[in-house]
């Protein structure tokens, strides 16, 4: 693992890539300056309202259905892993993928469905893999303290997943099926129907692989054997239900969510291959909306419940683990304008979930309440927000968080911003952190963070032919009282307030977008840079100063490029990621990886149908890299997808 | 665009490099010493083996990726030396890396094991291994280093200590019993009944065995110290610890067989012929410290301790003197864990 050669070179390719970004961005700005003011008018769809209407100050992306078209087959793992900044540790095919927003954890990351977290009460994270990007019509990421408007607790950030109707007298029928490499089996089902005022939408899905790949294992012997990976095979299935409900000014809608997971769980190179460990995922998810509008006002409602099972089954190790959380979610927000410039708004947002579980004592329950209050101001080229949040977690008021931010439009004709905020954040501990049997520490503290945040963002439109977008981010997080496990006083692990971590770093991501004729060409890349250290332990042995954390990269990479010529297109889409250590006193580290992907395809459009022939190949270049230690991936592979959509 | 083919090119070069062995540890002393099993992260695969030798009073660490390009395993558990082999019991790998003792490199590989923890030499030819997860204890065939056998013991197993053809192997996990096995047919032959999870065991100079047994992994019960007459079978003394709270773990003797040692907040010691518990540690155990295993030299009596820390950074070696003395302190590997002795040290 002491490849530390790689050290100086990435860090020489870091700063190459900064200086070529930065190189990109000005001869851009000349354009801008002598560019085309004309102003396309967007779409409107009338939908339910969100915070989406960005508050001054904070940063969001929105990864919206000409990103997810092309990952409809995939899970959001391999999505965000190959679109954003977003760094994803994950298992492999199949295995659990758990995102880290600058340099925070996977259970500072919440991840949203319309709103409401979709978190594991128990873990306090969420598994990217199990998610199907078919299933979603967008994604919302929001950064670091923007994070704050959706929900309290990821102090990382939030991904929020959206499922929307589009209100259109329209039926359309789609049939995704794709086959590939190592067994991989997937089908996609979508129904949509209704009107202006009614709009049901129908998702199922299938889907298996036995990811039986076939690597080159050199940790087992002194010489390197060719190995096929067993006991990883995954079956998924699911379906979505959603309603849509419009009657002028009040939007009621329903939603369903159903999914199983079978998975096998393959070993570490380095471990006894035949474990038989094995894991079910099943979860029911259900979710009504109420939505009104009157004047400058508007009021939500939204109540949900889900249900999740979790069972971990190891043969070798005599482990049958059962967990059963469910979670009830209550949640109120009321919007009001206050004059001309000014946007008040209440949330309420009340939790309850509840855990069974063999590794708990007994059944056990919890309550989190949060009263939310935010104020928006707009006025000529100045903006601000402020918000401020009150928690009440096992009948104690927490410490109040805040965000503040403050944005400034460069000019009044352009879309240049400046934006600066700054966050208190709060992270309630998880409920296998308070009560996992041994371990759980039921006096743990609640993590929290102060947030920094500067940005710059362009949105231009060079010419007809030409957008340009443009960002770039400094950021700085001071979290305290970071919750780990660590050995106790007897022979096990228990849960404490053990560490402060800094993290701090710059991200910057340019698109462009140009159509001409029949032309259409996009080209996206995006560059971070983090460095996340331990500021310190309670340890008196503390060697964690100025120690970037296990599996942290300092560098990562992403560029993509989609280019189509009347009804034939292609994508290539790659991602870096740089070295990350894998022990705490930076000695040893995986080496980086590039991974290349590239597909064509081919769209026949006859009477009333629309079809979609698209061939693919992963990991082009069939490099040999591992996200995990000893956890070897795929390499080249092959897919062939075929979209068939009836439209009426 | 030139620029970018070359940082596409650099990065997937990047993404192509291989690991190489370091060896800057091959030169490690040949002479006396002990070896320290690094256990490293539970499927972190960050195992490793290392060395003090008392020729140059250095400890040499990574030895076994250093000599042999590739790791050790995960999670190796213990060491035991027969003649010019070594072999290294690797826990969560379920597999027995065995290796030349003097230049360390690889001569044989067993694998298949379940969840092996220790291994014993019950004589020239066979060896038995205890196992965390199974029921069975494995028997190894050191001529061919194959698995020749099991013995159903219908319980998990821990620790082995062998006297002649009885065999007496401790069921650690949620256990409370020795089971006394005939090595000659490979038979259960008795079983004694112990106190709560029988940890470490260990022979003293009259052949009594004693046995810690730690009260739980959450100290649900008593800890105690028993010694039983490996003859008959029976208890012969016990001594149980005054609280729910001791922890005691990893029961040694000095090279006479008079002394046991064993770690309890800090290091204790006791004369076998007392009729008290230690009721204070001769070595304490400092802030910071987590001391985890202890090994005894059986010439000079000095004594070994590893320190965990915090148990994902490198771990200690403590090297102290019969009295309790600190001599020095090294830098190991993660999680430095159980230490094999390679000769008997003369000093």
């Amino acid at each position: 693992m002491k490849t530390y050669i790689n050290r100086e070179f990435i860090y020489n390719l870091r700063n190459t890539i900064l200086y070529i970004v930065f190189f990109l961005s000005i001869p851009l700005q000349g354009q801008i300056s002598t560019g085309n003011d004309t102003v396309k008018i967007k779409e409107v769809v009338i939908e339910r309202k969100r915070s989406k209407s960005d508050p001054a100050g904070y940063r969001t992306t929105i990864l919206d259905s000409s990103v997810l078209v092309n990952y409809n087959n995939r899970n959001l793992s391999e999505m965000i892993s190959e679109n954003t900044n977003i760094f994803i540790k994950t298992y492999g095919t199949g295995g659990t993928a758990t995102p880290a927003f600058r340099g925070t954890g996977a259970s500072h990351t919440l991840i949203d469905w319309n709103g409401v977290s979709l978190n594991s009460p128990m873990l306090g994270q969420s598994d990217l893999s199990l998610i199907p990007v078919g299933l979603i019509d967008d994604v919302q990421i929001s950064f670091g303290g923007a994070s704050m408007l959706l929900n309290d607790g990821g102090i990382g950030g939030t991904i929020n997943l959206e499922t929307k109707p589009e209100w259109k007298k329209e039926t359309i029928i789609s049939l995704n099926s794709g086959i590939g490499s190592f067994g991989q089996f997937t089908e996609f089902m979508k129904v949509k129907t209704g009107n202006y005022k009614f709009q049901t939408v129908t998702k199922g899905y299938f889907q298996t692989s036995e990811n039986n790949f076939r690597y080159l294992n050199s940790e087992i012997g002194s010489d390197p054997i060719w190995q096929t990976r067993t006991n990883n095979q995954v079956k998924q299935r699911g379906f979505v239900q959603e309603l849509y409900f419009n009657n002028s000014n009040k939007i009621t809608s329903a939603r369903i969510w159903y999914q199983g997971t079978d998975r096998n769980l393959p070993a570490s190179l380095l471990t006894e291959p035949n474990s038989g460990e094995k894991q079910f995922d099943e979860s029911l998810r259900t979710m009504l909306n109420y939505d009104t509008f009157k004047g400058n006002s508007s009021f939500s409602f939204t109540g949900s419940w889900m249900l999740t099972r979790l069972n971990y089954f190891n043969r070798l190790a005599s482990i049958d683990s059962r967990n059963l959380s469910e979670v009830l979610t209550l949640k109120a927000a009321f919007e009001n304008s206050l004059g001309k410039n000014i946007k008040l708004k209440i949330v309420v947002d009340e939790q309850s979930g509840v855990v069974n579980s063999n590794n708990y004592d007994h059944k056990t329950t919890r309550n989190k309440t949060s009263l939310t209050a935010s104020v928006d101001r707009k006025k000529g080229r100045l903006g601000a927000t402020l918000l401020l949040r009150e928690i009440l977690d096992k009948n104690s008021l927490l410490i109040p968080d805040f965000s503040t931010g403050i944005q400034f439009r460069i000019l009044y004709e352009k879309e240049y911003y400046l934006k600066a905020n700054i966050s208190r954040n709060s992270k309630v501990p998880s409920m296998n952190d308070l009560f996992w049997v041994p371990g759980g520490n039921p006096g743990l503290k609640n993590e929290y963070a102060f947030i920094y945040e500067i940005s710059y963002e362009m949105n231009q439109i060079i010419s007809d032919a030409l957008i340009l977008k443009y960002d770039l981010s400094v950021f700085r997080y001071n979290i305290k009282d970071m919750i780990q496990w660590h050995p106790g006083e007897y022979s096990y692990w228990t849960a404490d307030n053990i560490q402060n971590v800094n993290s701090s770093g710059a991200e910057t991501s340019i698109a462009m977008d140009y159509v001409f004729n029949n032309l259409k060409a996009s080209l996206k890349a995006g560059y971070s840079f983090t460095r996340a250290i331990a500021g310190g332990s309670k340890s008196e042995n503390d060697i964690y100063g100025r120690k970037q954390l296990m599996y942290m990269p300092e560098n990562e990479a992403n560029t993509s490029f989609r280019i189509g010529y009347k009804n034939i297109y292609s994508l290539w889409a790659a991602n870096f990621v740089g070295a990350r250590y894998i022990t705490v006193d930076n000695s040893q580290y995986l080496p980086g990886y590039f991974v290349n992907n590239l597909s064509l395809g081919v769209k026949l459009q006859l009477k009333g149908s629309f079809s979609d022939l698209n061939f693919g190949i992963d990991n082009l270049f069939n490099i040999d890299y591992q996200s995990i230690a000893y956890y070897p991936l795929p390499g080249r592979a092959y897919f062939l997808k075929i979209l068939v959509q009836f439209i009426k | 665009m030139k620029n970018l083919v070359k940082i596409a090119i650099l990065l997937f070069i990047v993404s192509s490099c291989t690991k190489t062995p370091d060896t800057q540890n091959i030169n490690f002393s040949f002479g006396g010493g002990v070896f320290v099993i690094n256990e490293g992260n539970f499927r972190g695969g960050n195992g490793s083996l290392s060395f003090y030798s008392y020729d140059s009073s250095k400890i040499f660490n990574d030895l076994f990726n250093s000599v042999n390009g590739r790791p050790l395993g995960d999670v190796p558990n213990s060491m035991a030396i027969k003649g010019d082999k070594a072999y290294i019991v690797v826990n969560n790998s379920g597999k027995i890396e065995i290796i030349d003792q003097a230049t360390l490199q690889s001569k044989a590989t067993i694998s298949g094991l379940i969840s092996p923890r220790n291994i014993s030499f019950v004589n020239d030819y066979k060896a038995y291994i205890s196992s965390l997860y199974s029921d069975s204890v494995t028997i190894i065939n050191l001529t061919d280093n194959s698995i020749s056998g099991y013995i159903n013991l219908r319980r998990t197993s821990e620790s082995i200590a062998t006297a002649g053809n009885k065999v007496f192997i401790s069921n650690w996990t949620s256990g409370k019993e020795i089971m006394v096995i005939n090595s000659a047919n490979d038979r259960v032959v008795d079983s004694i009944e112990v106190g709560v999870e029988p940890e470490s065991m260990a022979f003293d100079k009259y052949g009594m065995l004693w046995v810690l047994c730690n009260g739980g992994y959450a100290r649900q019960n008593y800890a105690e110290l028993i010694a039983i007459n490996t003859a008959t079978n029976s208890i012969v003394k016990t001594f149980t610890f005054p609280t729910k709270e001791a922890s005691p773990s990893c029961l040694k003797t000095d090279g006479t067989g008079q002394t046991l040692y064993y770690i309890d907040n800090g290091i204790r010691q006791m004369d076998i012929n007392s009729s008290d518990l230690p009721n204070a540690p001769f070595i304490l155990q400092e802030s910071g410290q987590y001391f985890y295993k202890i090994g005894i030299n059986p010439v000079n009596n000095d004594v070994f301790v590893t320190d965990a820390v915090d148990f994902v950074q490198q771990g200690n070696l403590l090297l102290y003197t019969g009295g309790g003395s600190l001599i020095s302190k090294l830098k190991a590997g993660i999680i430095p864990g159980s230490m094999c002795f390679k000769i008997r040290i003369n000093s």
